[in-house]
């Protein structure tokens, strides 16, 4: 379908690297590294938002440097920091060496004691890195604002040395599980993707590249199962990481086959809070009557 | 040839495609357009059509929702024009035939292009309509089936959120490395005449900013009642500093009730530690006792109150006025939500509303997801 050859190293680049993808996501990739743009993922937890960053890095051959967001995260751990124990000592060290005020001042001032952190690395880096700000929405709407600043400019200003400004630009991806929603300016820097659950299909050939060993009548069940569990009202809908979590423990178990037992006795691989399994276990029965007369149909 | 016409015209449609959804809502200036422009010489040359789309999808749309009305939109525009050009290239010869014919066509292109341009105020209501949320939006909580609540609850979940969480610009001592004091350092050395030892750290001080919630539990609330609890218990669950009262006639204070883990289970609590439910209301008493009992220890100047009640009052309006009063004075906002304002054929003048209105610092509808969306949007 695609027929570009850009798009087409892309696909190959993402496949190479055990990624199971879309269209869409790789024209998001490709356009993201064509236009040397920010891609904003957006998508429920679980469905391989931060994979693509550590995909890309590996494919590219350069470093992942991943900035996670959470509440409260400020400036200094984003940035940069003085580290202030070691120009303590260091002072402390050089007292009786004779070295003047000055001397002093730009000793503990150098790069040396300074404590780069994941913003400051990504743009000093020798070779363009991908950057990976993960979880954008939980940090709080101040913080987006400051790095919208770094994103536009690419240059951070420390007072005591300077403006730095970037030697390469990296390819940035920014994540987000829509805790808040983002600001327009951040929205109108980036391009946007959203990425689903996957269908079953897309699962199975997941699960197929990720558990090699799999029986494919096991596969087709959990990934027919996944699926069913998803239209389920739960706390926490299971993700990719859950089915592959979950296929790799039965496939080691030599299991060929779901049953009602086996479920039951498993969920908790799937299901991460109690309400969700007592839910479950509810209606299992009608499940797997679902997947049952699904498999059923396929096999006609 | 008029494949070529076309073709050469790709970059002109792209930008009329742009225009077409900037009236249908999407924030698109002249950097997307270029991002666009750019994309497509990147693509070039076009494998099919289904890149195009997807490759304008990426760079366009901006929003889970518009990203899920663009492929509509997207068949939807290229479809008009096709019709467009289709009856333009007729257009294109027109010696040959009668004036007749092209008098005919000339009202059906301007149709097009009226609407391809759209009129304003017709578009937006129609990207209002087409939200995907829409549906449970315009929906009054009076007639709420229970599957809807899913999705106002997760909205009150980020009200409560974005009143919450306000993380405080002052900072306490800390014994984790996170930032060093300083000033309380070298006050620390002082004693050893300068000499650095032991470094003292900072870190943000939590937000001692606390919600109380009075809810209105009265027979005329009873349409929302199932809505009420659900806003209750969603409030309580995204956010620990909050106390929860509810009243009819006299006021109960609910908080552990709801602190259940279980939706059902916080139910039938509740219905035991309140006696008065679907009473008549005294709004004015109930926030006396409020006043007389709570306030001085839940009240201060990080405190944002939140009243649920439609104003109707069979009470002492005076009382009412008075306990509003110091309600407002002690705490840092107060919010009056009103399920009643967006029905048809309501006026706030409600005797017990105009006696507390002046003491109200907002004052928004909460009948439906849309307004609890607009609440949020305000707040944020």
């Amino acid at each position: 379908m695609i027929q570009n050859e850009g798009l087409e190293r892309i696909q190959k680049m993402l496949r190479e690297q055990g990624y199971i993808t879309e269209p869409s996501i790789v024209m998001s990739v490709f356009l993201a590294m064509q236009l040397r743009k920010p891609l904003l993922i957006e998508g429920p937890a679980g469905v391989g938002k931060t994979e693509i960053a550590k995909v890309m890095a590996t494919a590219l051959q350069t470093d992942l440097i991943r900035l996670q967001c959470y509440e409260g995260l400020d400036a200094t751990h984003a940035l940069y920091e003085w580290n202030y124990q070691q120009q303590l000592l260091h002072l402390k060290m050089a007292e009786d060496t004779g070295r003047t005020l000055e001397e002093k001042e730009r000793d503990i001032f150098s790069e040396k004691f300074l404590l780069k952190r994941p913003l400051l690395q990504a743009i000093t880096h020798d070779k363009p890195p991908v950057l990976l700000i993960d979880e954008i929405d939980r940090a709080d709407e101040e913080f987006e604002s400051f790095l919208l600043e770094v994103l536009s400019d690419w240059q951070i200003s420390i007072p005591e040395i300077g403006t730095v400004r970037a030697t390469h630009i990296p390819q940035v991806i920014v994540t987000s599980n829509r805790v808040r929603e983002l600001s327009e300016a951040l929205r109108r820097r980036c391009l946007y993707l959203w990425i689903e659950y996957p269908d079953f299909e897309k699962e199975l050939s997941i699960v197929r590249s990720k558990v090699p060993g799999i029986d494919d009548r096991l596969g087709e069940q959990i990934c027919l199962f996944m699926q069913e569990v998803r239209k389920m009202r739960l706390e926490k809908t299971p993700g990719i990481a859950e089915t592959l979590d979950w296929a790799m423990a039965l496939s080691a178990l030599h299991i060929s086959h779901l049953d009602k037992e086996l479920v039951e006795s498993t969920l908790g691989i799937i299901l991460k809070d109690w309400q969700d399994i007592r839910h479950t276990q509810d209606s299992l029965s009608e499940l797997f009557e679902k997947v049952g007369a699904i498999s059923k149909l396929d096999s006609l | 040839m008029e494949l070529i016409q076309r073709q050469t015209s790709l970059s002109a449609n792209i930008v009329a495609f742009c225009r077409f959804l900037r009236q249908k809502g999407y924030t698109i200036g002249p950097q997307e357009e270029a991002d666009a422009l750019r994309a497509l010489e990147e693509l070039a040359p076009f494998g099919s059509p289904e890149s195009l789309q997807l490759c304008l999808k990426a760079i366009l749309a901006r929003t889970l929702p518009q990203q899920m009305l663009f492929d509509g939109l997207y068949t939807q525009y290229w479809r008009e024009l096709e019709k467009a050009v289709n009856a333009k290239v007729k257009e294109g010869a027109p010696e040959k035939k009668p004036t007749g014919r092209q008098q005919q066509q000339q009202p059906r292109v301007q149709s097009i292009k009226t609407w391809l341009q759209g009129s304003q105020a017709e578009e937006t209501e129609e990207m209002a309509a087409y939200s995907t949320h829409e549906a449970i939006g315009r929906k009054d909580f009076s007639s709420f089936r229970e599957d809807n609540l899913w999705e106002a609850t997760r909205l009150i979940h980020r009200i409560a959120r974005s009143l919450a969480l306000r993380q405080s610009r002052r900072r306490k001592r800390s014994s984790r490395p996170i930032q060093l004091d300083l000033r309380r350092t070298l006050r620390l050395n002082m004693r050893r005449g300068g000499e650095i030892m032991d470094l003292a750290y900072y870190e943000p001080a939590e937000n001692k900013q606390q919600i109380v919630l009075l809810c209105d539990v009265s027979k005329s609330m009873d349409l929302y009642s199932r809505f009420l609890i659900q806003f209750v218990y969603a409030f309580q669950k995204a956010y620990r500093r909050i106390e929860t009262f509810v009243f009819s006639t006299s006021l109960y204070r609910v908080t552990s009730q709801l602190r259940q883990r279980d939706f059902s289970i916080a139910l039938n609590e509740l219905a035991d530690a309140v006696p008065g439910w679907s009473g008549g209301t005294k709004i004015g008493e109930s926030l006396h006792e409020f006043c007389a009992s709570y306030a001085g220890k839940l009240l201060n100047n990080r405190t944002v109150v939140i009243i649920m009640s439609d104003g109707w009052d069979t009470g002492n309006t005076e009382l009412l006025s008075e306990s509003m009063r110091i309600i407002q004075s002690r705490s840092a906002k107060v919010i009056w939500l009103n399920p009643l304002a967006g029905s048809s054929g309501y006026e706030p003048n409600t005797l017990g509303l105009q006696a507390a209105m002046p003491h109200i610092d907002i004052f928004a509808p909460a009948h439906n997801v849309e307004s609890l969306r607009e609440l949020y949007r305000y707040l944020r």
